[in-house]
């Protein structure tokens, strides 16, 4: 599901970035990459604050619609 | 030997502070990704031929913002003898990305494990000997803003430099070395051989640049497409995201077993993220600490401190001082006139809001230190993309409250060209700290002090950013989506106090040396100016050439209410720069005529304004042209003139709409007869209306995206 529908506080895995070229290119860059874990920490009007690789990112609903991401079960 | 070092690495991961340490300099720090975004040149402490390049903070070569071109360039094209790599210890995998991209230059390369003092806190390890072996370029730890390891690195630095032995490429695998060995095959003697590398990887990605840079026949040219294409079909991924790939696994294998990380607890930066990027909370919070800044620098502290410096200091004291030493010593009249009517009063008027501005600057420090400025652009994102405008156009605006200059640069690091453009066209509608002795000055003389009119400025500059933002999105010129919104939080510190008061302290210089220089000359003139005519006989002011010049702009501001041509001399001068508006008040009101009182200029403003027109003069200087300096930083950020003259104009348009129409209406209003500047304004206003709330232009290119 992408990551804009994912919850707070929940881990996560990153199974897919689509969207425009460059857009994908600058996440990847940044850290966002197939596979890597993720988790949300916080949500404000659809925009996500999530932490990934030991750093917090902020990120528009429109990119984060681009992330596709598939919740650890829920302990 | 002249050598150059450069500093590289991703924002935000503490190069400022380096070069800072490494140089003696102050070059300004804050904590938010973007700081610099020009890059800056010093020399080594000690070494006065060994230069040291600050490059802006970026996450790749690859051109995706203009301070990763910027840095690009350079490190392509200035033989930096060496090149810093300046990691974050503390999220090490993420920041390798950039250093092994920097490998593959056939430059040599240091690598500086930064904050490892705060990765050792938090009870983590990092093993340098064994990453420096596996990397095959010396790593050395340090930490920037303790002073630690930093002679070392120096020391370490200028060795590579001199022995300029490149580290070698990382190899990747698979079907993706096999191409990019064919590449490597096609330049082979067509490139430099320690290039080789980079321009292999650069062609498989793509790169328009190193592609036309790269003498290639269209045979070789047909190759690379096919070695290319075949990869990426194999492999299922475009090129850029399977180098992106490999070095991400190349990292994973240069740093296992080299890191311990610390057990992971819940950190305080996230715990405080919970609070202020709360639904609920996050605005009110904002609203708050905005009002704050605002009330606490010109109703409280500094309104105390400005009292004393305006009333004793420069309103009795020092002018009486001068005059009766000036009368001792026997000084011609016009003499004793230039320096106390003329310069004392421009820069007394000025310099007695230095206090007031030395709060701002300290408020402004602790907010830019924090780290709660990155914040601030997440929790605007959603409202301002409403109005077209992205979050990151925030940070501009808050820089342009301490100066504008700075905050136009700031929009570099915006991604969209229209959404930068905007940004750089509207960031100085925020009252910058020039603008705020024209706010003290109005609040004081024509409001009583009344605590809401300091805080009203600056929320009339945010709603003028945000009308011209709707209103100019649905124009040709800035039509398109606002970009997408990708920003890393930094952690949440303690400001320093050392660091805040010098930043403070820096800007606050800059003030007093404006104060030295512009200020100066141009109280200078104005006085002269005021104090003769055209056959250079000293005469009352409203004889004098300035009364003569003023006259004929002043015609043009009477539809406003303040059409005095002391108001409109006042309005020119502050196109210099905007403390002139005050200092020229306080020539042309007789600020410094030695009163018992010293405000004696309030008086003289009430009898020359209404509120109502005050508030209109107010309004107009907020959002009119910005000064000469401001103007220019526009015009390097556009790089265009004709760009200039139409936000130059855009703005004094809209200052003059908005006061034009504060002052009618709000006559008309208060009873003052419906008349036929009454009716013009209801059209400017029901214009404006239309041009708001019109439907906006569908362009092909936002039909395409949605």
């Amino acid at each position: 599901m992408p990551l804009t529908l994912a919850s707070i506080g929940i881990p996560a895995t990153i199974q897919h970035i689509g969207g425009k070229e460059k857009i994908r290119h600058h996440l990847e860059s940044l850290g966002f990459t197939q596979g890597q874990a993720v988790i949300p920490i916080s949500r404000i009007g659809g925009n996500l604050i999530v932490r990934i690789r030991d750093m917090r990112v902020a990120i528009s609903q429109e990119m984060a619609c681009y992330i596709l991401i598939e919740e650890e079960e829920s302990r | 030997m002249p050598i150059t070092l450069a500093l590289a690495g991703n924002p935000n991961c503490g190069k400022t502070t380096l070069f800072n340490a490494l140089t003696g300099s102050t070059q300004h720090v804050g904590n938010w990704p973007g700081v610099t975004v020009e890059k800056k040149e010093g020399s080594l402490k000690g070494k006065r031929d060994v230069t040291l390049v600050d490059l802006p903070g970026i996450y790749s070569l690859s051109p995706y913002s203009p301070e990763e071109r910027v840095s690009r360039t350079f490190l392509l094209n200035n033989n930096a003898g060496a090149v810093i790599s300046i990691v974050d210890a503390s999220n090490l995998e993420r920041n390798l990305l950039l250093t092994t991209q920097l490998l593959e230059l056939g430059i040599p390369i240091v690598v500086a494990l930064n904050m490892m003092d705060v990765v050792e806190k938090n009870g983590g390890h990092i093993d340098a000997a064994a990453l420096s072996r596996r990397i095959g370029c010396p790593v050395v730890p340090i930490s920037a803003l303790k002073g630690k390891g930093l002679k070392e690195l120096g020391d370490t630095a200028l060795s590579a430099a001199k022995g300029g032995i490149a580290p070698p490429p990382l190899a990747f695998d698979g079907e993706v070395e096999t191409a990019l060995q064919t590449i490597q095959g096609l330049i082979h003697g067509l490139v430099a051989p320690a290039r080789e590398r980079w321009v292999a990887i650069k062609l498989f990605e793509r790169d328009e640049d190193i592609l036309s840079q790269t003498a290639l026949d269209p045979q070789q040219r047909e190759v690379l497409a096919n070695t290319i294409a075949a990869c990426e079909s194999s492999l299922d991924d475009d090129a850029v995201s399977l180098i992106t790939d490999q070095r991400y696994r190349a990292i994973a294998h240069l740093t296992e077993g080299c890191i311990a990380r610390a057990q992971g607890r819940p950190s305080i930066s996230d715990s405080i993220d919970k609070v202020v990027t709360n639904r609920y909370l996050a605005l009110p919070i904002f609203a708050v600490i905005m009002f704050l800044v605002y009330f606490l620098s010109v109703t409280t502290i500094g309104s105390m401190a400005t009292d004393w410096v305006n009333d004793s200091l420069f309103g009795e004291f020092l002018p009486g001082a001068l005059t009766g030493w000036l009368e001792s010593i026997h000084c011609a009249d016009w003499l004793i006139s230039l320096l106390v009517d003329g310069i004392l009063a421009g820069i007394g008027a000025v310099l007695g809001f230095l206090p007031q501005m030395l709060v701002l600057f300290f408020l402004l420090a602790v907010l830019e230190d924090s780290g709660y400025m990155a914040r601030i652009a997440f929790i605007l994102d959603r409202l301002f993309r409403r109005f077209g405008l992205s979050g990151k156009s925030f940070i501009p605006m808050l820089i342009g409250t301490g100066c504008g200059v700075p905050g136009i640069m700031a929009s570099r690091t915006i991604e969209s060209p229209a959404d930068r453009r905007m940004t750089v066209m509207t960031t100085t509608f925020i009252p910058c700290s020039a603008k705020l002795p024209i706010i003290a000055l109005i609040a004081g003389a024509l409001f009583g002090g009344a605590w809401w009119v300091a805080p009203s400025a600056y929320f009339v500059g945010i709603a003028a950013i945000i009308l011209s933002g709707i209103l100019l999105k649905k124009t040709k010129l800035f039509a398109g989506e606002a970009a997408p919104f990708v920003m890393e939080l930094p952690a949440y510190h303690l400001p320093g106090l050392k660091g805040v008061l010098v930043h403070m302290w820096e800007r606050g210089k800059s003030f007093v040396k404006k104060a030295g220089t512009i200020i100066f000359l141009a109280s200078g003139l104005v006085w002269l100016l005021s104090s003769f005519n055209w056959r250079f006989e000293m005469v009352e002011e409203t004889q004098s050439m300035l009364a003569d010049i003023g006259g004929v702009i002043a015609p043009l501001f009477a539809p406003l209410g303040f059409g005095d041509w002391r108001a409109a001399v006042a309005m020119v001068t502050g196109l210099v720069a905007k403390e002139n508006v005050v200092s020229t008040f306080g020539i042309l009101y007789g600020f410094a005529e030695v009163a018992e009182d010293g405000a004696e200029i309030w008086a003289n403003l009430q009898a020359a304004f209404s509120p109502l027109a005050a508030y209109g003069f107010l309004v107009f200087n907020l959002l009119c042209a910005p000064c000469f300096a401001a103007i220019g930083a526009m015009k390097r950020e556009f790089g265009s003139a004709r760009w200039t003259l139409f936000a130059v104009g855009y703005q004094t348009g809209l200052a003059y709409t908005t006061s034009f129409c504060i002052y009618q209406l709000g006559t008309w209003i208060s009873g003052g007869g419906f008349g036929l500047g009454t009716a013009a304004s209801l059209v400017v206003l029901a214009g404006f209306l239309y041009l708001l709330l019109r439907p906006a232009r569908r362009t092909p290119q936002s039909l395409a995206t949605t």
